[in-house]
């Protein structure tokens, strides 16, 4: 039995093409032992310390705490709460690091997010376990979330790497023309809980790979996920400058995306939050030298629609993966459908059975299909949007949530009131709607009618009909006859548009423009009539 | 060549020269030259698959020729026939006749490999094997389980099953050969079932719980069989289901109220290479249980492979199947024998006794090579031929049934029952085995000689 930790991988070598980092084969019984042993070590270090860490220094570590969402009274970790003026010291280091990081080529700062990669590898159960205390996700999931992280490292490591070498521009006699891309300079990273290691990961990657220096905010529920993130990169030759971790609340956030030393930002959250930003980031007071950049990966009413000749063997546990995997809280989950009407009965059938059985409880118990959601007041939304379903339409299911945590059932509502709220808005948690549609023409009407453009599913056995919806449907991600979440990098850059995102595809080919300058030199290489080349 | 292999070569000879001559029949023809059309073209293969596929969930005939039609766009050479349909499909009265004539081919094909759409619709099929010297194992085809009234629904399909077969089976005449071996009385009834049928919660990464609902379900067919004295097999699944299923058979089992019946079975799949060390465990079990029927182990290669290579590649896995077939073909060679040496106990003088076997061995393969290579091997080892049983899919396996029956051996053909609706997943995967180039009826079909298909693998 190999080591699960460390599964024979290729793609230790940079030279390697970039695959992907495997999962565990959860299915085999050595590696579930493994995992149940990492978190009973992590359970014994309890609680951890996240401190603020500007320019390597390690600073306060204990200005709020992250819990357990399936155990609220347990505390994950103390972190430190950074202020405004940390928020300045922090850009500051990062124009210091900035000089030095950026000097180095793409190369040589490629190593070092290889390396990082391969520290999160050697410490990816730990950090699973990690995920699953922090953030209540279960098992599988927290082990796709250390993967993915790998992949941005590795991915961004490579194509940073293609993206110095510069385009091909037209040549002529007489002439020398070059195009390459510099950094920016520095880099505020915002990110989520929800894919607590992943998403900063890539943001952080992409940024550091190109050559621009960091700043990482993470959210205030997972400031331990983080911290293992900048540990490695730190660990693994980064200037300590080029990259700080910012743990807090909104106001570090916003101190941030308003100082003039910053020159991007990378922020992935809600739409609320992500409008203030490219508000606020609009600002160039005097004094500024640039207009700042804003990545930005928002919200989605994501839908999924199927036609009348779909395989309901199919549709129904790819609905329910989409729908209720890590409770709803993706922000590629599904949470309404549109089906034909000729198969809309059963299909509302046969997923409320398949979600009654669904099991909820704690995320560390292999089994649990769905754990808690974050924090209380996502409980109590939740709940809300369930409620409001049930008053506009008809609970089809909803499967028993124990008590304890911030469990909320896993819900199916139907006949709903066109006009319903939850047909509209970004619920979060785990609520699926399902809607009659008199055909897919009609289903993509009401697709094309909401203001959100991240991801939808299409299953349908008719290449024509594939072939339309595609050619129509305005979001980011169509995933056509299966699950709509589970997005890998450099397989499916993920991404969406309208008011769902601004900015191109995180873990595809071209996310990391969006952190460089383009510069083109033009020489004239004739001297009295001769070409001196 | 050794004697083993020359012992081997004479019995499969012997099974190929008692094949039927191939059938005359017109639509049995029409058949044959499809999936010969299906095994010469891979985008053919597809559009085919593609539209049997589908053929339940289109609501006309209009909606059947529509999707017909859009798969063969995708075939860039057309057959003349096909070039024609697609004309035909311009207009609704051509797709009505093109959608009509479709659906009657997929039924068509449908019934060579699903004998009726229930058990008491089966009786006439399954009584005329039975007539002809084959016995059967019934599976009843279904959708996918995903509630718990779905699986409740198959368990009572599962025991109305038991409860027909047993009432009609024991009007039919007596055949010696398929009703006892050396250890006993083998059952006329025999019903194979699949676990993720009998659970909406077969989860690969928690065994315990798919094992502890299905548990509630197959119980009481467990029971009802041991009464009606009918043998129940479970079906082998893909690799995800495997720590379940074999986890459940075992407990339940050895639950005390089953030590005297029914007679039950499972299945070792030999494209896994996992496979010595499963029949490791199932010996181990036979060892320790205290159960007086024994264990039937049916050796099959495996009906998974295209899953268990996709699934593992998509996730960075080494696949848990052998990717040459030629290593399927060995290690099942390899567990056939193991099987027939190791099921024999030794009595008190240290001498092997047939008639307390830990193990029933049933070899299930349409491969003439496979299946001579077990007669031969059980021959060689002083075993008796009765000791062996033989099984064929219905459909694919039927003239080597006969052979087999006619060689004076003991053949079962699983028979598939069900719905055109439930049993598409099932059709599609027969046919895919059918015309797929690896496999060794598509060798014979494509007219390879007897001693090309009894070379050693
Ligand atoms: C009575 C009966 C019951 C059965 N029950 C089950 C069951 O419970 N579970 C189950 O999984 N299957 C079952 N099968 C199906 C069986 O596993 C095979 O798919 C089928 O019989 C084809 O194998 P073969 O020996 O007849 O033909 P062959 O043509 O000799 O072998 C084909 C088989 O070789 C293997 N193979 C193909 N390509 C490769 C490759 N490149 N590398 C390695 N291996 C390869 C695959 O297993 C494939 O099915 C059953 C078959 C029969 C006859």
């Amino acid at each position: 039995m190999p080591n699960p930790a460390n599964p024979a991988n290729p793609v230790h070598d940079r030279a390697a093409p970039f695959a992907n980092e495997p999962v565990l084969e959860l299915r085999r019984a050595p590696v579930r032992d493994s995992l149940t042993a990492a978190l009973a070590e992590l359970d014994a270090r309890l609680p951890l310390h996240a401190p603020i860490m500007i320019g390597g220094e390690r600073g306060a570590d204990s200005g709020f705490e992250s819990t357990d969402p399936s155990a609220p009274e347990r505390v994950v970790a103390y972190a430190g709460r950074a202020t405004e003026s940390d928020a300045g010291a922090a850009v500051a280091a990062a124009s210091r690091g900035f000089r030095e990081w950026s000097a180095r080529g793409a190369a040589e700062r490629a190593e070092v997010l290889v390396r990082a990669a391969a520290t999160l590898r050697e410490r990816r159960l730990e950090l699973a376990a990690l995920m699953v205390r922090e953030c209540a996700k279960p098992w599988p999931e927290a082990d796709a979330d250390v993967c993915e992280a790998i992949d941005f490292l590795q991915y961004y490591a490579r194509a940073a790497v293609a993206l110095e070498r510069g385009p091909e521009l037209v040549q002529v006699p007489g002439e020398r023309n070059t195009m390459r891309y510099v950094p920016r300079g520095v880099v505020a990273v915002i990110s989520p809980w929800n894919f607590p290691l992943a998403i900063p990961t890539g943001m952080v990657a992409a940024g550091l790979a190109t050559g621009n220096a960091v700043v990482l905010k993470p959210a205030e529920q997972s400031p331990a996920c983080a911290l293992a993130l900048v540990e490695a990169l730190h660990g693994a030759g980064l200037p300590p400058d080029a990259l700080s971790l910012l743990p807090g609340f909104g106001e570090v956030g916003a101190a941030l995306v308003s100082h003039p030393g910053v020159h991007t930002i990378a922020f992935t959250g809600s739409g609320a939050v992500g409008l203030e930003i490219v508000q606020a980031a609009a600002e160039t007071p005097d004094g500024q030298g640039h207009v700042k950049r804003v990545v930005a990966e928002m919200g989605g009413k994501n839908c999924v629609i199927v036609d009348s000749d779909a395989d309901i063997d199919e549709v129904v546990p790819a609905l329910v993966g989409s729908a209720f995997g890590f409770a709803g809280q993706k922000c590629s989950a599904a949470s309404r459908v549109i089906a034909h009407e000729a198969v809309h009965d059963a299909l509302v059938e046969r997923l409320a059975g398949a979600v009654d059985v669904l099991a909820v409880g704690p995320p560390e118990r292999f089994g649990t299909d769905m754990g808690p959601v974050i924090e209380c007041e996502a409980q109590e939304r939740v709940l809300a949007y369930a409620r409001e379903a049930g008053q506009a339409g008809r609970i089809a299911a909803s499967a028993a949530a124990p008590s304890g945590g911030w469990y909320c059932p896993p819900t199916v509502a139907c006949d709903l009131d066109p006009d319903a709220r939850v047909l509209r808005e970004e619920v979060f948690g785990p609520l699926l709607t399902v809607e009659a549609a008199a055909n897919v023409d009609v289903a993509c009407e009401t697709v094309e009618a909401l203001p959100f453009a991240l991801t939808a599913g299409l299953f349908s056995r008719s290449p024509a009909t594939v072939e339309r919806v595609a050619a129509r449907l305005p979001v980011g991600n169509l995933y056509v006859n299966r699950g709509i979440t589970g997005a890998m990098v450099g397989r499916q850059p993920f991404g969406g548009n309208r008011r769902s995102g601004i900015g191109s595809k995180a873990g595809g080919p071209d996310y990391l423009l969006q952190f460089v300058e383009p510069r083109v030199v033009t020489e004239n290489t004739m001297r009295h009539g001769l070409v001196v080349e | 060549m050794s004697h083993c292999e020359e012992l081997l070569v004479r019995v499969g000879r012997g099974l190929h020269a008692a094949l039927p001559r191939p059938s005359r029949h017109p639509i049995k023809a029409l058949d044959a030259k499809g999936m010969e059309l299906a095994s010469s073209d891979a985008e053919l293969r597809a559009a085919l698959f593609r539209l049997v596929d589908v053929t339940p969930a289109c609501r006309s005939h209009d909606d059947l020729a529509r999707h017909l039609t859009e798969y063969l766009k995708e075939v860039d050479e057309r057959p003349q026939a096909l070039q024609a349909a697609m004309r035909v499909a311009h207009t609704a009265p051509g797709r009505a006749a093109l959608g009509a004539a479709a659906a009657t081919g997929v039924r068509h094909m449908a019934h060579r490999f699903i004998v009726g759409e229930s058990p008491q619709a089966a009786l006439g099929v399954l009584e005329g094997l039975w007539k002809e010297g084959s016995a059967c194992s019934v599976d009843l085809l279904g959708e996918a389980t995903f509630t718990s009234e779905e699986a409740d629904r198959y368990a009572a399909r599962c025991e109305e099953a038991l409860e027909v077969l047993s009432a009609a089976a024991r009007s039919w005449p007596q055949r010696p050969l398929l009703e006892a071996d050396s250890a006993g009385p083998l059952p006329r009834v025999n019903l194979s079932v699949k676990v993720s049928a009998l659970t909406p919660l077969m989860r690969p990464e928690a065994p315990h719980v798919g094992r502890d609902d299905a548990a509630q379900r197959l119980r009481p067919l467990l029971r009802r069989a041991r009464d009606l004295g009918a043998h129940l097999h479970i079906d082998m699944e893909s690799l995800d289901a495997l720590e379940t299923t074999e986890e459940l058979v075992f407990d339940l089992l050895g639950e005390p109220e089953f030590g005297d019946g029914p007679s039950a079975g499972v299945v070792l799949q030999a494209y896994l290479r996992d496979s010595g060390r499963q029949l490791d465990r199932m010996l181990e079990w036979a060892r320790a249980s205290e159960r007086r029927p024994p264990l039937t182990v049916r050796l099959v290669k495996g009906a998974y492979w295209d899953h268990e290579v996709v699934e593992a590649r998509q996730h960075g896995w080494a696949p848990p199947v052998f990717e040459v077939k030629a290593e399927s073909d060995r290690n099942f060679e390899e567990l056939t024998r193991r099987l027939l040496d190791e099921r024999l106990t030794k009595d008190s003088a240290g001498k092997p006794d047939p008639w307390h076997p830990l193990l029933r061995v049933a070899i299930a393969s349409h491969n003439i090579r496979s299946l001579a290579s077990a007669i031969a091997h059980n021959r060689a080892s002083g075993g008796e031929d009765h000791d062996l049983e033989l099984q064929v899919l219905r459909g694919l396996g039927d003239e080597l049934g006969v052979a087999i029956a006619a060689s004076g051996l003991r053949v079962r053909s699983y028979c598939p029952v069900g719905d055109l609706v439930a049993g598409m997943a099932y059709l599609v995967r027969r046919l895919l085995e059918n015309t797929s180039n690896d496999s060794f009826l598509g060798e014979q079909q494509r007219g390879a000689s007897i001693d090309e298909l009894l070379a050693a693998p």
